[in-house]
């Protein structure tokens, strides 16, 4: 019921409409402090020139730092290499996560909990751990990898898997996918618990069965739960930082550079705390468009 | 009776204000950042507020230690806000001077010779190293370089002789690779990039000599002449010459601590590694090593009798509020019987060695360094602290590239003299 009550100075307000209010200010509070704040100051920042060790001499710059950012050729490889993070995880993680569901829900009969508890394992421990356990398995001198490799008599890397300019982005995302694959396979397997079993029973009478039942059947009933994941995958993937900081630190080269390492090296290594609001800024903005269509799919599904 | 018992309670607040106030009026609190070591540091800390408390009784020190990466990044934030260390650990040259620049490092120049002050401890030379524009804003403590590590055993048993130039060095791994394909001569673990830094510094000081260096490592060189002088380029083939000949296969994916395990296992029998690795082998169980230096190249513009040093210390942060206090801190750091300590505990090469006759059961690889260090002609900073940021970085980047092959040394001088270029123009 929507009870109206009138204060001393004459304004009307409604008790809920208050309650939500009171509700919201300790989140409000926080989100203004840690990140409507430091945003605003990021915009602010992304117009001058400073430096981490000179932070009260700001240089008027205008938009050079976005101009630099266009003409900055490791810029585009961060951003690509983020891309490319965005679609290989959406496949490693949200794909493979799927079969992985379809295959815990209605294809084994035993031992479910054992298969699901061993998939999910690796997303409760932390992302720097997973990195330092995969850089033991990946060295090249006494890795687990190479040596497997050698055993069978197939060839290694001669730069090492971190260390080859063109293949390092695709170890890191095996890392990556290795964490959180598990975590999709059960986002996924929550929604095909919620497909009734009814549904199938009637598919079977029209002779759709298998991977027919999966494709046409399993999908379509799912889609929003998988259009979730992918939006939770490709946010996450925007976002990377540890593992590609861990494993490779952006090297080699550059190679495995994304924009959170970049901005970290921009601010920290070079000093060039400007420049990296600029380019936080430009995450900020694919990050905000990314969780507007989140917050889409995240209603309708 | 009330009287007397208001009385009694009023004597009792009374006492324990006064000790409150005395205790809370006169303590002053220095916060300490240091970075953490293996070895020693604890009873080295301790000693310290030991130490300090003979100047001062007030005085506590207050020690919180870092690992070196987070180090970099914190140090720099903590110094902006308004809760960072008194004094704090640095690295002295560029990363130093880039803080007395800003104003936030604080000039020590007048607490020099107070009742312990540095210039009681340590020489004009030592106190020059913390300097910028004739002022000191920092107090060296130690130093560190760093030499070849060998296995003299391994070299006995193949009949291989120490090298003293650069081609005998490139002998002494095909020997070894010719004694058993397998082994690795000098690994190189450059999955950080600042191993082959320390290498390349090395080989820009023998071939293309300080004299030639000095303009444009503090970019003040012409700009049609900055970085331009094509010893640089021969100075990257030498990598080129050792990543054939010397390395394991992908050096740039190869963890640095893993090369020292390599060496103190006795699975390589040569490395290149700081002084801080003598102990380190020691404490792996490795400790009948011997040690030469970066040998000289022939027809190289240095004699092979510079040697790599980077200086490092304390720095007082300029927003302290007990700046004499955290001066005299900074001082006694250095002070005879720290820098003992320092040696004794940590294996510092120490910035004052007034005391060091007196150190007992000093390993063999410290009296080398000792040594060794007091017979060269002259010191070289290391490129990643001695460059501007961006030079450094692209210094760093060109070191894995040239590694991995994907770019000639000839590309790679050509990159940093493009970088070095807009680095100038925009100081």
């Amino acid at each position: 019921m929507n009870k109206t009550q009138t204060n001393s100075i004459g304004f009307s307000l409604s008790s809920d409409r208050v309650s939500v209010i009171i509700l919201l200010i300790p989140a409000l509070i926080f989100c203004t402090i840690f990140i409507f704040i430091p945003a605003f100051w990021a915009i602010v920042g992304s117009f001058y020139s400073y430096g981490m060790t000179s932070l009260n001499d700001w240089k008027w710059v205008g938009f050079d730092n976005y101009i630099k950012a266009s003409q900055d050729e490791f810029f585009w490889i961060a951003l690509k290499n983020n891309f490319i993070i965005v679609f290989a995880s959406i496949v490693l993680q949200v794909g493979v996560g799927t079969i992985l569901a379809a295959i815990l829900d209605r294809g084994i009969k035993y031992g479910k909990v054992i298969f699901r508890t061993i998939i999910f394992t690796p997303m409760v421990i932390s992302s720097v751990a997973v990195s330092i356990i995969w850089l033991l398995i990946y060295d090249p001198n006494f890795g687990i990898l190479n040596n497997i490799l050698i055993a069978i008599g197939l060839p290694t890397p001669s730069m090492g898997w971190l260390g080859d300019p063109d293949i390092s982005i695709w170890m890191i995302m095996i890392v990556a996918g290795w964490q959180n694959t598990g975590f999709m396979m059960v986002l996924i397997l929550a929604g095909l618990q919620g497909v009734s079993k009814e549904v199938y029973d009637a598919a079977e009478i029209d002779g759709a069965t298998g991977v027919k039942a999966f494709w046409y059947i399993t999908l379509p009933m799912i889609r929003n739960i998988i259009i979730v994941a992918i939006l939770i995958t490709t946010i996450g993937a925007f976002k990377v930082f540890e593992f590609v900081y861990v494993l490779t630190q952006g090297g080699p080269s550059n190679a495995t550079q994304v924009l959170g390492t970049y901005i970290y090296l921009q601010a920290f290594n070079l000093l060039h705390m400007g420049y990296a609001n600029a380019l936080s800024v430009v995450l900020l903005v694919i990050a905000l468009i990314l969780g507007w269509f989140q917050l889409k799919a995240s209603r309708r599904a | 009776m009330k009287y007397y018992f208001s009385r009694i309670w009023a004597g009792i607040l009374i006492t324990l204000l006064s000790f409150s106030f005395t205790s809370s009026s006169y303590a002053i609190d220095i916060k300490l950042w240091d970075l953490s070591a293996r070895q020693g540091q604890d009873e080295f800390y301790e000693l310290l507020k030991k130490e300090v408390k003979k100047y001062n009784p007030d005085i506590n020190v207050i020690v919180t230690e870092w690992e070196g990466e987070a180090y970099k990044t914190q140090i720099q934030l903590a110094l902006n806000g308004d809760d960072g260390p008194d004094v704090f650990f640095n690295w002295f040259g560029e990363d130093s001077a880039r803080l007395a620049r800003a104003g936030l490092a604080l000039d020590l120049t007048p607490y020099a010779d107070m009742e312990g002050g540095y210039g009681n401890f340590i020489s004009k030379g030592w106190q020059d190293a913390g300097a910028v524009d004739g002022k000191i804003y920092g107090i060296a403590n130690k130093a560190v370089s760093k030499y070849f590590y060998y296995d003299p055993a391994f070299f006995d048993q193949h009949n291989l002789s120490v090298p003293t130039t650069f081609g005998e060095l490139i002998d002494t791994c095909k020997s070894i690779k010719a004694i058993d394909p397998s082994i690795v001569p000098w690994p190189m673990g450059n999955s950080e990039r600042w191993k082959l830094n320390h290498v390349i510094t090395m080989l820009n000081q023998r071939v293309v000599g300080a004299e030639n260096t000095k303009a444009d490592y503090a970019l003040t060189a012409p700009d049609d002449e900055l970085f331009t002088n094509p010893k640089y380029v021969e100075a990257w083939e030498k990598v080129v010459e050792l990543n054939e000949n010397c390395f394991n296969d992908a050096p740039n994916a190869t963890n640095p601590e893993l090369t020292r395990s390599m060496f103190a296992a006795q699975i390589s029998p040569m490395m290149y590694c700081g002084t801080w690795c003598g102990g380190i082998f020691a404490s792996e169980g490795f400790t009948d090593f011997k040690m030469f230096r970066f040998p000289r190249v022939e027809g190289g513009a240095d004699d092979g009798t510079v040697g790599f040093l980077v200086a490092e210390g304390m720095q007082v942060s300029a927003k302290t509020k007990h700046p004499e206090a955290a001066a005299l801190v900074a001082s006694i750091n250095v002070s005879d019987t720290m820098a003992l300590a320092d040696a004794e505990l940590r294996g510092s090469l120490i910035s004052n060695a007034t005391l060091i006759d007196q150190l007992e059961d000093a390993p063999h690889w410290f009296t080398f360094y000792v040594n060794d260090i007091a017979d060269k002609s002259g010191h070289v900073n290391v490129l990643d602290v001695l460059l501007e940021a961006n030079v450094s970085n692209a210094y760093l980047d060109m070191g894995t590239e040239v590694l991995n092959g994907t770019k000639s040394p000839q590309e790679a001088m050509d990159f940093i003299r493009k970088v070095a270029l807009e680095a100038k123009a925009a100081m």
